[in-house]
């Protein structure tokens, strides 16, 4: 290939992954107004609309329990999905790339539930402390992620089979502590630990709400920088190894961002499931393996698909809620068996 | 011949001896649940017909609530088990504990050889139930939804364990107290109420759930009496959009501190901003057993304080 048909090469791959970034984002500005329409209590739609459209500086009639509601209730829960389904997302599709394992996801590895463990000690020990549960919930994703890669690593490297074996075991350990302590907490907290446990996003936190969304928009921007590594990691670390590839470097980047992703979002909502898994495959699908377009499409992907579900969680039985992780689980199954059946 | 007759016809007998033997082994064991051996038949909450001996002094109780009630009729003795979440009265936390409300023991619930074990619905132990009831072991299910359906319970237990004059006299003192909450109130305006059982996740009590009669005994609309279940998880927007006058917090019981502040939802409603927030011990307000009439007027008193001079 010569240079200037490699030149032009990028500069398609370029301007196909602005067209593909573009219409996902006016997706989701599309899904973020519309599901900011919708929950148990009916919001007059063109009021709603115009307090939208200028983002809240402006009441449009509103009474002030609509617009309550609107942006202190529906807005933050609905930016708190778009960052848990945006950083889960990402980080499947990097660990997917990275590991060349179509299976590759937070949940498999165990990185979730390391992160939950972190989010639980955190509760327990700084309760008070509303910071202490990301950075916990950080601490125990980077753990695990660590203990399942060492694992993994035998006398041959790395293989992916080693790694996916490594992180079931991993993730099976790491359940039983979560079920150890659970079982020893008084149930006036196991209630609302179980709810959190299956993924729940009512508790968004205006608070904490800035630091998964600059997490999922950072960690997407640098993982989607180091997606022409991870191209040629997919070949094989040797080969990307001898095209320049500092693959140890990029791995641990990977490794870091991911668990940074994962645990922000872990602490603030639980284990929302099968989005890292449905969602990367889904739009490989649709715009192809090329890192460069799919990571960040898998990013606004993941925001589409959590937003969805937790509009359907707090509107389907409305006034009363389910956990946005059945609904995830509900439609991300099915969804990835049909896909299994195609590849 | 394609198979040796006579060889054919043993091996059909044998499996005929063994069909019957199976079938006579079925029917000893449910002669152990016949009515003819156990001398009582009487129906729970759940519609299902427990037989039981005439006389019962060995129970075990899988539900606080239960428990209370089995020493409020006078018959603390025969309890032979309870859960680790049984701690009223004092007594009830040297029975030996078979479990927790939501994972009971099987093993030791046999090996204590109950008469009969006391199931709540409340701790929603369907399954386990089968497995008792497949061990011959008599279950009785409580399902009150109401403040009558606590009265019945204790009638139920009464009869139960012969203590019918008691759990009788119980039922009528408490009856009385609940009478004297309602004439007190007959003056009184009703007071649109949130309860909140907890406030993240935020929970509250539904159509189902005998504290929304108690609301309403105690002079308060419940904004949730309609919302069907129990129990439910309770949409934040709702709660905010139902502005409540008055808000109700049960806490400082087992809850301990938990549940001590009001939802962020419910900040701006007019209960948070007149300070019509009141704390009743959770003890009186999620065990349906005889406590529950003092969480009723404890919150009949809360919010009606001019009806109680």
């Amino acid at each position: 290939m010569t240079s200037s048909q490699q030149a032009n090469q990028n500069r398609v791959t370029l301007r196909r992954t602005i067209i593909t970034l573009l219409v996902l984002v006016a997706a989701l500005v599309i899904v973020v107004g519309g599901a900011a329409l919708l929950g148990s209590e009916r919001l007059p739609v063109s009021n709603s609309l115009c307090a939208l459209t200028t983002l809240g500086t402006r009441q449009c009639g509103l009474t002030s329990d609509h617009f309550d509601i609107l942006f202190q209730i529906r807005l933050p829960r609905i930016l708190l999905a778009a960052a848990v389904g945006g950083s889960l997302a990402t980080a499947g599709a990097s660990y997917q790339a990275l590991l060349r394992n179509p299976l590759a996801e937070p949940y498999l590895l165990g990185v979730s539930n390391g992160a939950a463990v972190g989010t639980m000690l955190a509760l327990l020990f700084f309760g008070s402390l509303e910071w202490s549960r990301p950075l916990m919930a950080f601490a125990g994703a980077l753990v695990a992620t660590l203990a399942v890669y060492r694992l993994a690593r035998g006398r041959v490297g790395a293989t992916p089979e080693r790694l996916i074996l490594a992180g079931v075991i991993v993730t099976t350990f790491l359940s039983s502590i979560i079920v150890f302590v659970t079982t020893m907490m008084d149930a006036t907290r196991i209630r609302s630990f179980t709810f959190w446990l299956l993924g729940d996003l009512s508790g968004a936190n205006t608070g904490l709400l800035p630091v998964p969304i600059a997490v999922a928009v950072v960690g997407a921007i640098i993982l989607t920088l180091n997606a022409r590594s991870l191209n040629l990691l997919m070949l094989g670390e040797r080969d990307a190894f001898d095209l320049g590839v500092e693959v140890g470097r990029v791995r641990m980047a990977v490794f870091l961002i991911a668990s940074l992703l994962v645990g922000s979002s872990v602490a603030a909502s639980g284990s929302v499931g099968y989005v890292g898994l449905v969602v990367p495959h889904l739009t490989r699908l649709s715009v192809g393996s090329d890192n460069r377009i799919s990571i960040p499409s898998a990013t606004l992907g993941g925001a589409l698909f959590v937003i969805i579900a937790d509009t359907i969680a707090r509107t389907v039985i409305a006034p009363r809620e389910l956990p946005v992780g059945a609904i995830t689980a509900l439609i991300g199954a099915p969804l990835f068996i049909y896909l299994l059946k195609r590849v | 011949m394609f198979f040796n007759s006579s060889r054919f016809i043993k091996s059909l007998s044998l499996l005929l001896i063994a069909l019957l033997s199976v079938a006579a082994c079925s029917r000893s064991s449910a002669i152990l649940n016949n009515p003819s051996t156990n001398a009582r038949r009487i129906t729970d909450d759940a519609g299902r017909e427990v037989f039981l001996p005439a006389k019962v002094d060995r129970v075990i109780s899988l539900a606080p609530n239960l428990t209370e009630i089995v020493f409020a009729v006078g018959a603390g003795h025969s309890l032979v088990g309870d859960t680790t979440y049984c701690d009223y009265p004092v007594e009830a936390k040297n029975i030996e504990k078979v479990g927790d409300t939501q994972h009971p023991n099987l093993e030791r619930i046999i090996a204590l050889k109950p008469q009969v074990v006391l199931v709540s619905t409340a701790s929603q132990l369907e399954v386990f139930t089968e497995q008792l009831r497949s061990h011959n072991i008599a279950v009785f299910i409580t399902d009150p939804r109401d403040l009558e359906g606590v009265f019945r319970s204790i009638e139920q237990v009464g009869n139960i364990v012969g203590y019918v004059e008691q759990a009788n006299a119980l039922v009528s003192s408490l009856r009385a107290r609940a009478m004297a909450v309602d004439s007190a109130l007959k003056q009184s305006p009703r007071i649109r109420t949130f309860y909140q059982l907890s406030a993240e996740p935020l929970y509250t009590a539904g159509h189902d759930s005998f504290v929304t009669d108690l609301l309403r005994r105690a002079g308060a609309d419940s904004v949730t009496a309609n919302v069907p279940g129990a129990w439910p998880k309770y949409s934040a927007e709702a709660a905010l959009a139902a502005r409540p006058d008055a808000i109700i917090l049960p806490t400082g019981g087992s809850m301990g501190e938990g549940n001590g502040t009001v939802a962020k939802a419910l900040a701006s409603s007019p209960a948070a901003k007149s300070g019509r927030v009141y704390k009743i011990n959770d003890d009186h307000l999620v065990r349906p057993g005889p406590r529950a009439v003092d969480g009723l007027e404890e919150m009949a008193r809360a919010l009606h304080p001019e009806a109680f001079k």
